[in-house]
């Protein structure tokens, strides 16, 4: 019985956003996270873009989407900086695909769930941009745990906030 | 192995994109004789077109929010908050006049401390132009301390411009794209500049570090460097114009890498984290507006009676010399007899027997109290020619009349020496007695 299957039940759960919304969301948080440090000061304790690729891909419980989404999203926030372009997206790229992997396994609708996954999440994204960094590429750069610490927290925190906010606009059949 | 790849194809994007951009970081960076890698500071055709793309979807909306708040802002200042305005600007209008003379003023000492710094030969920049520019966004990452602004190359910009406020240095333009420019901050990690320290004379270079804070690294450790000393540009990584401020020492700290050595926290300046305006600097040639050249005429129209003063009592100081008794004789030859020009030795009028009436008025000049240092005397003799000896013979200068009270019309020995044109010798007019 395919219906009882895991497939069914991932076809019955995936969500399914306005257009627009795909398009829109992504752009805005690529300009609020550019445009906000301008406001908040220079402690960008938070990364809007990785967040929304986290929404999308719990939410669209596609592992190639998530992959897509994350390496979008990261080659744009690369582009945006005077780095070179992938770290970023070999970072957010992983976390997309990780994302939807376990969105198809857990329940995401838990606020817990959420939290931990988004913070767990950051800090293996600031993980990955180390490495590539630092072994893959060979170059210096100086790092601050603890701002990947706080990095983490923001990013819990906001889509704590987020996330059911952004549940209102799915289209239910 | 249809069944493969259907099964694995999850696996398989992740794996595929993840190649690419593993591979679209090799093209990126370079490895460096020091056996470093770097990031290649000039981007290649395809990631300067990414970079394109991404400054074109973000800076409109960056450009609409920031001039939705100078709007609503603007609304309140231009509309709202308008009292006492009919009253501000005639006082405003009164102090333009007053500046724009003192302003003329400033110009013309500029322009000449430009000519003395010519003269002696510094590399001193000017700042003679600059374009002003709105900071609009940022990359929004810690790790990456750069920011967009509103102006671009259609502006004039272009890159490795110096970026700052009137409060000090901000950063360097790092890429430019047509309406908008990205500027690398002092204070991120790959930014370098020279600068040094006010009071010491410390020279170091200055860079962000993993926080934000610009510090000055490779410095050996000195116990002169106090918190509060200014620091400022040194002018000579080409980029930024010697002199601007950069920030005072904060602290001073040890290397973490090398023990002999210490890192000096600077606090900046300029409001690294609140930057609105900013001035990029595109131009240090020395160009005037036609404005200033105009306020240039106003002071040259200004000083005008001033400097026929000073005419004036020139030529009264130069009248009233030549009134006055002086020490030269009046008579002396215009030349000077002692020196042959060609030689550099005394030449063959020296020679001659005083038979012009001139020499014979000479004669009346002889010292009434000769001693050892008189020319002609018979213990100056050998004390002269051993100095002339020594001397390396010059041609002869202005100084063959030798000029009222100078030294070269003393009978000094050192003078002679350096001077041995100068000389006096017994054909030569002498004080009066």
């Amino acid at each position: 019985m395919s219906v009882l299957g895991a497939d069914f039940r991932r076809d019955q759960e995936i969500r399914r956003y306005p257009l627009l919304l795909y398009a829109l969301l992504p752009l805005v948080a690529l300009v609020l996270q550019a445009w906000l440090p301008r406001v908040l000061g220079n402690h960008v304790w938070f990364d809007l873009p990785l967040v929304v690729t986290v929404y999308f891909a719990l939410g669209r419980r596609s592992p190639i989407q998530g992959t897509l989404m994350g390496a979008a999203m990261g080659l744009f926030e690369d582009a945006l900086s005077h780095h070179a372009i992938g770290v970023n997206g070999i970072a957010k790229t992983v976390a997309g695909f990780l994302a939807a992997s376990v969105g198809v396994r857990i329940d995401v609708e838990n606020h817990v769930i959420r939290l931990v996954l988004n913070f767990l999440l950051s800090l293996l994204c600031s993980a990955i941009y180390v490495f590539v960094y630092r072994i893959l590429l060979g170059m210096e750069l100086e790092w601050r745990w603890f701002t990947a610490l706080f990095t983490a927290v923001g990013n819990s925190l906001i889509a704590i906030v987020l996330f059911p906010l952004l549940d209102r606009l799915q289209i239910k059949d | 192995m249809e069944s493969f790849f259907i099964r694995y194809r999850n696996l398989l994007v992740l794996l595929a994109i993840l190649l690419a951009q593993i591979v679209g970081l090799a093209v990126q960076v370079r490895h460096t004789d020091a056996g470093r890698n770097t990031l290649d500071p000039r981007d290649g055709p395809g990631v300067r077109l990414i970079r394109l793309w991404a400054n074109a979807l973000v800076s409109p909306p960056e450009r609409l929010i920031h001039g939705s708040k100078l709007g609503i802002g603007g609304l309140w200042q231009n509309y709202i908050d308008l009292r006492h305005t009919r009253e501000q600007n005639q006082e405003l209008q009164k102090t333009i006049d007053r500046l724009r003379l003192e302003q003329a003023l400033l110009l013309e000492d500029s322009r000449q401390g430009q000519r003395l710094q010519s003269l002696l030969d510094f590399q001193q920049k000017y700042i003679y132009k600059t374009v002003v520019a709105q900071a609009i966004g940022s990359s929004g990452s810690d790790q990456s301390r750069v920011f967009y602004i509103d102006k671009g190359s259609a502006d004039g910009l272009d890159r490795d411009m110096a970026v700052m406020t009137p409060d000090g240095i901000v950063g360097k333009v790092r890429d430019v794209f047509p309406h908008s420019a990205q500027v690398l901050a002092i204070n991120d990690q790959t930014s370098g500049a020279g600068v040094i320290l006010e009071t010491t004379r410390i020279r170091g270079i200055l860079r962000g570090n993993a926080i934000g804070q610009p510090q000055i690294v490779g410095i050996v450790a000195d116990q002169r460097i106090q918190p509060g000393e200014k620091v400022l540009t040194a002018g000579g990584d080409q980029i930024f114009p010697r002199g601007l401020p950069v920030g005072v020492v904060e602290k001073v700290v040890r290397d973490p890498d090398r023990d002999s050595f210490i890192d000096v926290i600077v606090k900046p300046a300029a409001h690294l984290d609140r930057l609105d305006e900013v001035l990029v600097v595109t131009a240090t040639a020395p160009r005037f507006s036609p404005e200033e050249q105009q306020d240039l005429a106003t002071s040259e129209a200004l000083k005008g009676p001033e400097a026929a003063a000073i005419k004036e009592q020139k030529k009264a100081s130069e009248l009233m010399a030549e009134k006055l008794p002086g020490l030269t004789d009046p008579n002396a030859p215009a030349s000077n007899p002692t020196v042959s020009p060609a030689t550099g030795q005394p030449g063959q009028d020296q020679a001659k027997p005083a038979t012009s009436p001139d020499q014979a008025a000479q004669k009346l000049l002889h010292p009434q109290h000769p001693d050892r240092f008189t020319p002609g005397a018979p213990a100056a003799v050998p004390a002269d020619a051993n100095v002339k000896s020594d001397a390396k013979p010059k041609p002869r200068q202005a100084s063959a009349t030798p000029a009222v009270g100078s030294t070269a019309a003393r009978p000094a020995p050192k003078t002679a020496a350096k001077l041995p044109a100068a000389t006096p010798q017994p054909s030569e007019p002498r004080r009066n007695p």
